[in-house]
């Protein structure tokens, strides 16, 4: 149904020219039959005039059983915006790998259109398709509209979020294990800790087929499993001649450039000193056709990284070297670290609290120990450079041990 | 003799509707203050569970998120708009 | 709502993969051997089997209409057979078997106002949040920001002969939802001046004992107002978490005067050459200057051309200047150094510098 044109947007009308797409335009294309697009555009034109944002957080609001998926949002001008006085977001959790046929876009879009404001973000930044707007008693109406399409709500407070994983296998040669069928196993395996928020606070799981990491695992994940290999880089000379014929500087592109500083090439052949080999992919990256990944293929899981708030940001560190990922994924021993990881947060964690901020906390020594690995030189960057160690336990003269 | 859901859920409902505006709980808050009062019997994993599932699907206690997630008794919040 | 409702389910997961995967994926799974980008934007994927995969990648603000959704959709009947898939930058991807419907697609999407780019050596979408569209602790906006940085940039992502690739984020605050903190380029918005307490509302609005407790930082006390129980920010203390505002609406942390927008240089996230790094802090504010954000833009870009100028093959931005040094950095940019620059917190002392390894020129 046609909606009528509310407001002068001279401010926001900037961002329409330019040639990179407008999110502007959509907007407003939403607005030609949708109230709640229309009122959004008339706040967001106040807030570029005002430079504020016009927001409130909503904390109640969701689904009927479920503690995540939904976040609230109401505007603090519902006067003069009465479509958008309640505008909360929904989750809804991504099919693997992001591939979707044209009729399940469909689908989404008519249930959308029936329920919320038309707008959308394909994707959320942890992956979930983002349904944008709506108001509360439409909640349960998208949400049975969605179960009986076949999708479910993704995760939001302190909850497995949604997890996510790059193309993997799907399309992409690099990849040391199947992150699409990894990622649907986890994401069911854990449905019950990823709808009803127990953990100290978020944890979030994002799977890599190779150390390129495309889908940033390493910086935002509580655990990131990034493919990799234990044996030798295939090589194709031929082809590396190729590559060379072509144009390719090997010596000063790769073999300079290679951090493990194991590769020699000779004008005709490359050596490659796999033991010294840091998995880069550096050289592979370069020479697809030529060079792969080894056939010995797993992953390396590290733990604990996040953003800045409350105690500064973190990357992931190594907690597993290397491990095989494949199929049966239930007879698989990660399982249990991780939810002996779990344990251990929800018993000693403070609120707020991540995984990674955790360990820093009690130490990873401490935290290896109760979770049963034993400590690895790859766990650490170099082993500790300061003498105050605290040894649990002494020899005392008396006893004779 | 079983430790009966009821009684959990009896108890975790209490807690939470007597701090009501001055205690937030959240999911492990609950495990652990029933793990005080029924002892070896209470069993986060299972019954604890469940009972947080039931509550919650029965509307006694909703999840809140306000910067964590939280069990609370149903109410109106400060920010909602009509 | 007069529509019948269905059984209600719950917990059902996300539909298995399997069901949207194109058959030419289905018979190639896991057996993709090589891949080579053909122009910017096209790749094409090459199955031990002989199958050929080509994928065109386009440009998207992220912020769809159900309207531009369909549109895709329509697009991928014509020439994908009825499949696509999205990137974890937000860029669209359509999936074809036929290389000859590569270039009516193109023209298409180009026609759509949707570029085509974003593969290989070059700057991809922009990941970023939601700003004043939809949050409530934005210092910033985001969208906007995001379509006049792209707009300037837009010949960075139609080609594939940068030195290496370049990742830009955004994140509207320090809560950065989104991959910020180890990009190329990150702008941060940030707010500078704590919250403003509302005393008259806040009884009526808040529970005192829980809005305490909100603080990460301890930084909210009990007082009175009126002779009503009130609370009294130590502001030394605040960090800016929004977290408060987040509990109760009567403690507004935004505010035109102060919000703003820094912006951190070299972090990255892959493993090649260098392992993952941090995004450190360039530029520490630049003020909110709604729609095009100039000072933003033209930072973004000057430091971009920069590296340009300067990188090595294969350098990402903080491959480059980790080479150069940061002096350096500094001294070619033209930004001044100051206080803010120096960490201060937890492990502030490792990031000083242990040594005469300086540049002087
Ligand atoms: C006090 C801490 C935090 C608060 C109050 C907070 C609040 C929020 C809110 C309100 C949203 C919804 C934005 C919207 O749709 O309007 C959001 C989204 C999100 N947050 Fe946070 N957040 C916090 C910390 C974090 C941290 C530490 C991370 C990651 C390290 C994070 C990651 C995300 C992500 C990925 C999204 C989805 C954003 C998008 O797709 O645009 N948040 N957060
Ligand atoms: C030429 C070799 C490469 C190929 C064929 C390749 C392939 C891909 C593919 C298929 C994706 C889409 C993944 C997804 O969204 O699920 C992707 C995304 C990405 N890759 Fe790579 N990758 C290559 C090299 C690299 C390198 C060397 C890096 C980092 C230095 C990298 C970083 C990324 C990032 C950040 C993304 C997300 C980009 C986006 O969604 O637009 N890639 N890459
Ligand atoms: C030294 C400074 C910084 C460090 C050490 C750091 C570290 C991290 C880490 C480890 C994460 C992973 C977060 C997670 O998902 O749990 C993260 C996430 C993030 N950081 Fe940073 N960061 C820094 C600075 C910045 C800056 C300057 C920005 C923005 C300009 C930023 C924006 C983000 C964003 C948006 C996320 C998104 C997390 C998500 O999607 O889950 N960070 N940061
Ligand atoms: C495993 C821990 C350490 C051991 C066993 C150790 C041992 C020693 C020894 C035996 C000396 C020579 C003393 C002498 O000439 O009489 C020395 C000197 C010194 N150590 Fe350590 N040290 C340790 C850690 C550290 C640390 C963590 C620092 C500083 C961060 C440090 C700073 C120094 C300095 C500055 C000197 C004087 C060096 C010189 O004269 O060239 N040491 N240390
Ligand atoms: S992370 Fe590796 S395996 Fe996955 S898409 Fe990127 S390059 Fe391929
Ligand atoms: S993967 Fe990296 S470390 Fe290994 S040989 Fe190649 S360039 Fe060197
Ligand atoms: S970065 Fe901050 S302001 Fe922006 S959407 Fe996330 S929580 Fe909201
Ligand atoms: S903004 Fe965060 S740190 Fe500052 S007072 Fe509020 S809760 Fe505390």
């Amino acid at each position: 149904m046609p909606v009528e044109k509310k407001y002068e947007t001279p401010l926001l009308d900037q961002l329409e020219t330019g040639e990179w797409p407008s999110f502007v335009k959509e907007i407003k294309a939403a607005a030609e039959n949708n109230a709640m697009a229309n009122d959004l555009l008339g706040l967001l034109e106040q807030s570029y005039r005002e430079k504020i944002g016009h927001w409130k957080h909503g904390g109640i609001v969701g689904v009927m059983g479920y503690g995540g998926g939904v976040i609230g949002r109401y505007t603090d001008l519902p006067d003069k915006y009465p479509a958008i006085s309640h505008f909360h977001t929904m989750r809804v959790n991504q099919p693997a790998g992001w591939f979707y046929t044209s009729e399940a876009l469909r689908t989404l879009c008519d249930i959308w259109d029936a329920h919320g404001s038309g707008l959308t973000n394909m994707h959320g930044s942890t992956g979930d398709i983002i349904f944008l707007g709506t108001r509360t008693e439409e909640l349960e109406n998208v949400f049975s509209k969605l179960t009986a399409a076949g999708f479910d709500l993704g995760g939001s407070g302190s909850d497995v979020r949604t997890p996510s994983c790059c193309c993997g296998k799907a399309r992409c040669e690099w990849a040391c294990y199947d992150t699409m069928g990894l990622t649907y196993y986890i994401t069911n395996r854990y449905q019950d800790e990823l709808h009803r928020p127990a953990f100290p606070y978020k944890m979030k799981f994002k799977m890599s087929g190779c150390p390129n990491d495309c889908v940033a695992s390493v910086a935002r994940a509580d655990i990131s499993i990034i493919g990799t290999w234990r044996d030798e880089i295939q090589v194709n000379q031929e082809e590396v001649r190729n590559y060379a014929k072509s144009g390719l500087d090997i010596t000063k592109e790769i073999a300079m450039l290679c951090p493990g500083k194991c590769i020699e090439w000779d004008g005709n052949e490359i050596q490659i000193d796999n033991s010294n080999c840091r998995h880069c992919m550096h050289c592979i990256n370069l020479m697809p056709k030529a060079l792969a990944p080894g056939k010995d293929r797993g992953a390396a899981i590290l733990v604990g990284s996040k953003a800045p708030i409350v105690e500064g940001a973190l990357l992931s560190s190594v907690l597993v070297p290397f491990i095989k990922l494949e199929e049966p994924y239930d007879d698989l021993e990660i399982w249990e670290v991780i939810e002996n990881m779990w344990d251990i947060w929800c018993e000693e964690g403070k609120n707020r609290e991540r995984i990674g901020e955790f360990i820093q906390r009690v130490g990873l020594g401490n935290f290896l120990d109760a979770i049963g690995l034993e400590p690895q030189p790859e766990m650490v960057a170099f082993p500790r450079d300061n003498p105050y160690v605290f040894y649990e336990e002494y020899f005392e003269e008396e006893e004779d041990q | 003799m079983a430790l009966d859901i009821e009684k959990v859920k009896e108890a975790m409902y209490k807690l939470v509707k007597d701090s009501a505006g001055m205690k937030k709980w959240k999911a492990t808050d609950l495990h652990k203050a029933c793990e005080e009062l029924f002892g070896d019997e209470y069993d986060k994993r299972g019954i604890g569970k469940d009972a947080i599932k039931e509550l919650v699907e029965e509307g006694k206690l909703v999840y809140t998120y306000f910067g964590g997630s939280y069990l609370e008794i149903p109410h109106k919040e400060g920010a909602a708009n009509d | 709502m007069s529509d019948a409702q269905p059984k209600r389910l719950t917990d059902i997961g996300p539909p298995h993969y399997q069901k949207f995967l194109p058959p030419i994926i289905k018979e190639n799974y896991g057996k993709w051997k090589y891949h080579e980008i053909l122009k910017p934007g096209v790749m094409v994927h090459y199955s031990e089997t002989g199958a050929k995969l080509f994928t065109v990648r386009a440009g998207s603000p992220r912020l769809l209409s159900t309207k531009k959704i369909r549109i895709y959709a329509d697009l991928a009947d014509k020439y994908c057979d009825g499949h696509l898939r999205f990137t974890s930058r937000h860029n669209v991807e359509f999936l074809l078997t036929k290389e000859e419907n590569i270039e009516p697609l193109i023209a298409d999407l180009e026609a759509l106002g949707h570029p085509v780019g974003g593969t290989g050596n070059a700057i991809s979408s922009l990941v970023h949040t939601q700003g004043w569209i939809h949050c409530h602790s934005a210092a910033t906006d985001a969208s906007g920001i995001v379509k006049a940085v792209m707009d300037e940039l837009l010949p960075y992502f139609k080609t594939i002969d940068l030195p290496a690739k370049i990742r830009v984020a955004l994140a509207c605050c320090l809560n950065m939802c989104g991959a910020v903190h180890c990009s190329d380029i990150a702008i941060l918005g940030i707010h500078r001046r704590p919250p403003r307490i509302d005393k008259e509302n806040l009884p009526k609005m808040c529970e005192i004992p829980n809005l305490i407790a909100s603080c990460p930082t301890a930084a909210i006390r009990p007082s009175q107002y009126q002779g009503k129980p009130s609370v009294e920010i130590d502001e030394d203390k605040c960090m800016f978490c929004a977290n408060c505002y987040t509990v109760c609406p009567a403690l507004p942390l935004n505010n035109p005067l102060n919000d703003g927008v820094s912006i951190w240089v070299g972090g990255k996230v892959s493993n090649a050459r260098h392992e993952p790094m941090f995004s450190k802090l360039a530029i520490p504010f630049l003020p909110n200057n709604p729609p095009r954000w100039p000072e933003v833009t033209n930072a973004v870009k000057h430091i971009v051309e920069l590296w340009l100028k300067n990188a090595k093959k294969h350098e990402r931005i903080g491959e480059w200047i980790e080479r150069i040094g940061w002096p350096k950095f500094f001294r070619l940019a033209d930004i001044p150094f100051q206080k803010e620059h120096i960490d201060d917190f937890k492990h502030a002392g490792l990031s000083y510098k242990r040594s005469v390894h300086l540049t002087y020129m």
